[in-house]
């Protein structure tokens, strides 16, 4: 039988708590534990983007942390992006633009693209491919998830001046 | 299931406890960003000992400061900060251009400038570039009065063989000291692939020396990654520059003295011969420049 | 205002940009049991023993099974040589042993290394063409008592070919003799893999009936259902298939791979349902790849230009078991006929069996590697000559009306138009002259760009290989103007629902948030044969459009009389009925549909169609008009060369497509761009390392699929030739771009280089070799070795 960790966490802004196998990553438990199962499982080794959540401000490959981790911390995933304006410009934009095609990849997009925002309000088209060098896809070819992401900066920038 | 073996799991706050739990009964796995330890342990390619100790929390490991003439980096920074700290731009320019060339945003956020030490890849990113900078890693351990006792050790020495430091069990590395850059400083960094980024090193070069007022390289230090054991300075290349004013004709003396120090194997990635060839042209294009500029 | 030729989001898009779309990973089902596979740790071997005692004891495990708990199981795939679970041998190292079903995944996988087993080694064949010589290891031996005709998976055979296919038109010997210009080439294309983003999986669950429901991943969800019922011995109407949202096909889900039909068993030995769900690991090992091809080709022209013949001849290797790579020489010998005008063509290809993974289907199923071939051969036919390459090709292009050696009837044909526009987008005619000449004053640049061109052919009206290549549609419109959409033709992420949609809309004149589409659940939706040949916009948006135009007739002829006109004089625009001409709105269209409902001879709007294409099934000969319509593109791409490392940057792809008719502008940017990278990894990063039966980079670590900074510029034209029997004239795309960017890329290599490399992939030690000479040569595909056409 497995060590269980008890942690503490806020998850989309709220607090809960979770009792964790030690061996446990942080993707598992957000979709087995937590029921989210926005976050994707992609390749389990970080070297695809699929499962990128944001943890105390800044993006990481959820399946390479261990949930036992999570304690303290503040986790935000797709679902919370609801709440976030950048989320939502991304969402929309990502949309209108055509960034999604099977949209398996579309979380871990929008969860690094809005840590770029957050980053860097005006990011061009070079800042924002390299900014989600880390996320595979294999159906957009990516121009249109770029085009989304800098869309997305230009709604955001409109929304400020007003 | 290789994780069912522990039975423990630490998050001190402070160096003496994490020190003292790597004393405990059954060994101690250390834990920082996780971005080597969890793909490592899931493909069973490390058994986690007795202990699972997360270092993440413990204070004062993520400093960034100059002490006198050192940079002085804690263990757990992260290799993101090392891409953008201003810190580190103005004393270890090398270094923060190793960090644009690793892996991803989400894996530079994670991961630690100490777990990648520990790792010791022979294609690490920040491997090459410190042992062309003559760092030294700071390590700590915790005396039989229960203080903390540190020593220093040239980053050379530290890496032993592919994967293997000489970091003792009842050790952990807890800083990086590298000398700040003077003024004349010159230094280039390359790394081969098709990505910016996202690329497990095919060969790294990196250069540091120092051309004073009459053009002559001194303190020449040309460190290569993945291609030997360990990353390895190419000393038959270093000699043909030491105290020499670099020309075409020196850099491509000095490129072929490079290839042939270079130790390469064969594996998935790229053969051997492909390395020594990246090795030669590399450090050739990289010294021309310094030649020109 | 017209929906075609608009940008529209894809209906799913939202749901799945906020992280709510349950794929089959995110579906659980109450009572269900996780389940995994043991592999074979050998690549070719006898299995002598199998002892899942310690398994079966685990905790948590319900159930263990291996080929003798399943007697009954049946050969699987085309050419049923494969049992799901390894009976005596294994063959590869991807072949199933045995299976468990647990309460966890954890648990599940845990149980798998308590399995033991005892192999003895068997000679390993790797080689296709050794695998050919008389006395090499026969990888399916015949089994002695076997009954005569049973399928290979019971039997055996006594030989290791496969598959075998032979082609011709004309004469290739009078071609050659026709030709002052003769190349001969062979080409080796290398294994690569789909790498879809959301890994395999299924759920399988029997009913209190015992009725199968099977959560699938398929393509072919109709043709599954029927394949399934076969190997269970059930009646196909008691097997129900549900199509969750797919993370990406790209042809991995045409075929029964044993994964599925394992699931099943476990589910029916534990009476629970079964989830299975593969490790990226295992998507890498276990997934079929696509077709390598060991290819010579001879093309030969006359000094004025003019094509005059092709033979080819190829090897394919098979792997152990036969999927649908083997039948990629169909697609294959369609672009050796037709792909520019050849009066002679042969064409001979022999699949053989290794003991390496199998090949599947895979977006241009061979007709990348034709192309590769072919437009390599274009450049060096026009050098040979002193002609422009872009004139060579235009010179040879068929154009509208022509009907090729194979019997394709180009009835709307933009091949001429697709290169002419691609090469003056992309300034290719003057940057190839300057990149030759930049080659031959500075040999010593470290940095050397070059310009390539390629052009392709594709079945764009589906493709008649099954006894039919039809689709259905049931359409209804409710009290309040929502329209549902039931179609046959699944989604794959390729956003044939949201086009479906905008053609009814269109018909319909309301707006595209007025339907919801229906694609998903074999109980409910018509019969399609599947997602596959780039189908989907021409036959099921024929059939949409056939039932949506029989709702609008009844519409219209319920119209008239209330509003004392014919209804030819009516139209529905705006979600009105309207008078056309003047525009003049009558009523709108929810309240007309209530007056229908709502009245003493109640009539809903209810509508079906079933579309079947007019294209035929080809010949004994592969001779035949096999699609309803064809299409074209071309493709320039510019790179630079860094000869210091190899390594190949894509500047610049220029592609110009002939789609017949833009249907979704944005989506059909979505799929050229999303091809066009797909082909850019084929040519340049991608390649799965098997080396002797093993695949030695099963992970994004090593195998490199195309990052974002990696990829070309990319500008996009269309042409509209718009097709006569295509939906307001469209053809279909979906494979197109990714088929000639290998072709132009090497092109482009030789432009910059002046060396050319006849073996994919160009990753940067291959490139670095073969700019020295190092790169070993291909090796002629031996026409002895090609036994002589077998017996019936």
């Amino acid at each position: 039988m497995s060590l269980e960790i008890e942690i503490g966490f806020t998850l989309n802004g709220v607090a809960r708590r979770a009792k964790v196998p030690v061996g446990m990553s942080a993707l598992t438990m957000l979709r087995e534990v937590c029921g989210l199962t926005g976050t994707k499982y992609g390749c389990g080794e970080g070297e695809c983007g699929a499962c990128t959540i944001r943890v105390d401000g800044k993006t990481l490959a959820s399946c390479l942390m261990f949930a036992a981790d999570c304690d303290g911390r503040a986790i935000v995933t797709i679902e919370g992006m609801a709440g976030d304006p950048r989320g939502q410009a991304l969402q929309r934009a990502f949309v209108e633009h055509g960034a999604v095609q099977c949209g398996f990849c579309t979380p871990g997009m929008v969860m690094q693209a809005a840590e770029l925002l957050a980053r860097d309000a005006h990011p061009d088209a070079a800042a924002a491919k390299r900014a989600i060098e880390g996320n595979l896809c294999r159906c957009t070819g990516y121009q249109k998830i770029v085009d989304g992401i800098c869309a997305a900066a230009q709604a955001l920038d409109k929304e400020h001046a007003r | 299931m290789t994780m069912e073996a522990v039975q423990k799991y630490l998050a001190p706050t402070r160096l003496e406890q994490a020190l003292a739990a790597l004393g405990l009964p059954g060994g101690a796995t250390v834990l920082a960003g996780g971005t080597d330890l969890m793909p490592q342990t899931h493909a069973g390619r490390i058994r986690p000992a007795a202990t699972l100790l997360n270092i993440r929390r413990v204070e004062g490991l993520d400093t960034v400061e100059v002490d006198g003439d050192h940079l002085v980096l804690g263990t757990l920074v992260s290799i993101e900060r090392l891409r953008f700290d201003p810190v580190v731009a103005r004393h270890a320019p090398l270094l923060a251009d190793a960090a644009e060339h690793f892996a991803s945003e989400q894996i530079r956020n994670a991961g630690t400038l100490g777990g990648n030490l520990c790792n010791a890849s022979p294609a690490g990113d920040t491997l090459t570039p410190l042992l062309a900078l003559d760092a030294e890693v700071e390590l700590a351990a915790l005396s039989d009065a229960g203080t903390v006792q540190r020593r220093r050790m040239p980053i050379g020495a530290f890496f032993t063989g592919p994967g293997r430091t000489a970091r003792n069990a009842d050790e952990l590395l807890v800083g990086v000291r590298v000398p700040v850059a003077a003024g004349d400083a010159v230094w280039r960094y390359a790394k081969a692939g098709t990505r910016p980024a996202l690329d497990i090193s095919t060969i790294a070069v990196a250069l540091a020396a120092r051309r004073a007022g009459d053009a002559r390289l001194t303190g020449v230090r040309l460190a290569l990654g993945a291609v030997g054991p360990t990353p390895l300075r190419a000393t038959g290349a270093e000699a043909l520059l030491e105290g020499q004013v670099l020309d075409a004709a020196r850099a491509r003396a000095a490129a072929e003295a490079a290839a042939a120090d270079a130790r390469p194997i064969d594996d998935v990635r790229a053969s051997g011969w492909y390395r020594r060839e990246l090795v030669r042209n590399l450090t050739q294009r990289m010294l021309d420049d310094v030649a020109r500029n | 205002m017209t929906l075609i030729g608009q940008r529209i989001p894809k209906i799913d898009a939202p749901e799945k940009a906020a992280g709510k779309t349950r794929y089959v990973h995110d579906i659980d089902l109450p009572g269900q049991l996780h389940a995994a596979i043991l592999r074979s740790a050998r690549v070719h071997a006898r299995l002598v023993r199998i002892d899942a005692t310690r398994a079966r004891a685990l905790p948590g495990v319900h159930a263990v099974i291996t080929a003798a708990d399943v007697p009954d199981q049946r050969p699987i795939g085309v050419a049923k040589d494969h049992l799901p679970l390894k009976r005596d041998r294994v063959r590869s190292t991807r072949d199933e042993i045995a299976a468990v079903a647990a309460e966890s995944e954890a648990i599940a996988r845990e149980a798998l290394a308590l399995i033991e087993v005892e192999y003895e080694d068997l000679p390993v064949l790797t080689d296709a063409v050794a695998a050919l010589e008389p006395g090499a290891p026969l990888v399916h031996p015949p089994i002695a008592g076997s009954k005569a005709g049973a399928p290979v998976g019971v039997a055996g055979k006594s030989d290791n070919i496969a598959m075998r296919f032979d082609y011709g038109h004309g004469d290739v010997a009078q071609g050659e003799a026709d030709s002052d210009v003769v190349v001969e080439d062979t080409f080796a294309l290398h294994y690569v893999t789909h790498c879809c983003m959301g890994v395999s999986g299924v759920i399988a669950e029997f009913d209190a009936k015992g009725n199968l429901l099977l959560y699938s991943n398929t393509q072919v969800p109709f043709l599954h259902k029927r394949e399934f019922a076969e190997y269970l011995g059930m009646d196909p109407g008691r097997v129900r298939i549900i199509q969750p949202p797919i993370g990406g096909g790209f042809g991995s889900k045409l075929d029964i791979y044993p994964f599925e039909v394992i699931a099943v068993f476990l589910a029916r030995a534990t009476g629970r349902p079964v989830k299975l769900v593969f490790t990226r690991e295992e998507e890498f090992l276990a997934s079929p790849t696509r077709q390598p091809v060991h290819l010579t080709l001879r093309s030969g022209c006359t000094k004025d230009g003019r094509l005059t013949f092709r033979s080819v001849r190829t090897i394919h290797d098979n792997g152990a078991y036969t999927s649908w790579g083997a039948t990629t020489p169909f697609v294959m010998m369609q672009t050796f006929s037709s792909l520019y005008r050849v009066p002679h063509c042969d064409y001979h290809t022999v699949a053989v069996y290794t003991h390496n993974p199998y090949a599947g289907s895979f977006r241009g199923y061979g007709n990348l590697q034709a192309t590769f071939a072919i437009e390599q051969h274009m450049d060096q036919m026009a050098e040979a000559i002193g002609m422009d390459p872009l004139e060579f090709r235009l010179k040879n292009a068929q154009e509208v009306g022509e009907v090729t050696g194979q019997g394709m009837v180009f009835r709307s044909c933009g091949f001429k138009e697709c290169l002419t526009l691609a090469a003056e987008r992309s300034g290719y005619t003057a940057k190839r002259r300057a990149y030759a000449a930049d080659r031959e004053h500075d040999r010593d640049a470290r940095f050397k760009r070059g310009i390539g061109i390629a052009a392709m052919l594709h079945v764009g009206g589906g493709a008649k290989i099954y006894p039919s290549d039809g689709c259905g549609t049931i359409l209804k419109l409710d009290d309040f103007g929502h329209v549902t959409l039931i179609t046959g033709a699944s989604e794959i992420g390729q956003g044939s629902e949201t086009v479906l949609a905008q053609l009814v809309c269109e018909e319909l004149g309301l707006p595209i948030s007025a339907v919801t589409v229906v694609n998903n659940d074999t109980d409910i939706t018509p019969w399609d044969v599947g997602v596959h040949a780039s189908r989907t916009t021409f036959i099921a948006g024929n059939s949409a459009l056939g039932a949506a135009r029989k709702a609008k007739a009844k519409i219209l002829a319920a119209a008239a009389p209330r509003f004392d006109a014919q209804a030819d004089d009516l139209d529905l625009s705006g979600g009105c009925v309207v008078r056309k001409g003047s525009g003049e709105r009558l009523t709108d269209l929810p309240r007309l549909l209530r007056s229908l409902h709502f009245n003493d001879r109640a009539e809903l709007v209810m509508t079906t169609f079933y579309y079947e294409p007019p294209s035929v099934h080809q010949d004994k000969g592969y001779k035949g008009d096999v699609s309803a319509a064809y299409a074209w593109a071309a493709q320039v791409v510019e790179v630079e060369v860094d000869t210091a490392t190899g390594i190949v940057r894509m500047l610049q792809v220029t592609g110009a497509h002939d789609v017949g008719r833009v249907l979704n502008r944005l989506g059909l940017e979505g799929q050229i761009e999303g091809g066009i990278v797909m082909g850019q990894g084929y040519a340049l990063t991608e390649n799965l390392d098997v080396v002797d039966g093993r695949i030695r980079n099963p992970n994004f670590r090593d195998y490199k699929l195309v990052t974002a900074p990696e990829i070309p510029a990319m500008d996009i034209s269309f042409i509209e030739t718009m097709d006569g029997e295509g939906p307001q004239g469209a053809k279909g795309v979906g494979e197109a771009p990714a088929i000639c960017i290998a072709a132009a890329t090497a092109n482009a290599i030789a432009n910059a280089t002046g060396v050319r490399i006849t073996s994919l992939p160009f990753t940067p030690e291959r490139v670095y070799r073969a700019l020295r000479g190092a790169l070993p040569p291909t090796q002629p595909v031996p026409l002895a070795a090609l036994p002589e056409k077998a017996a019936a």
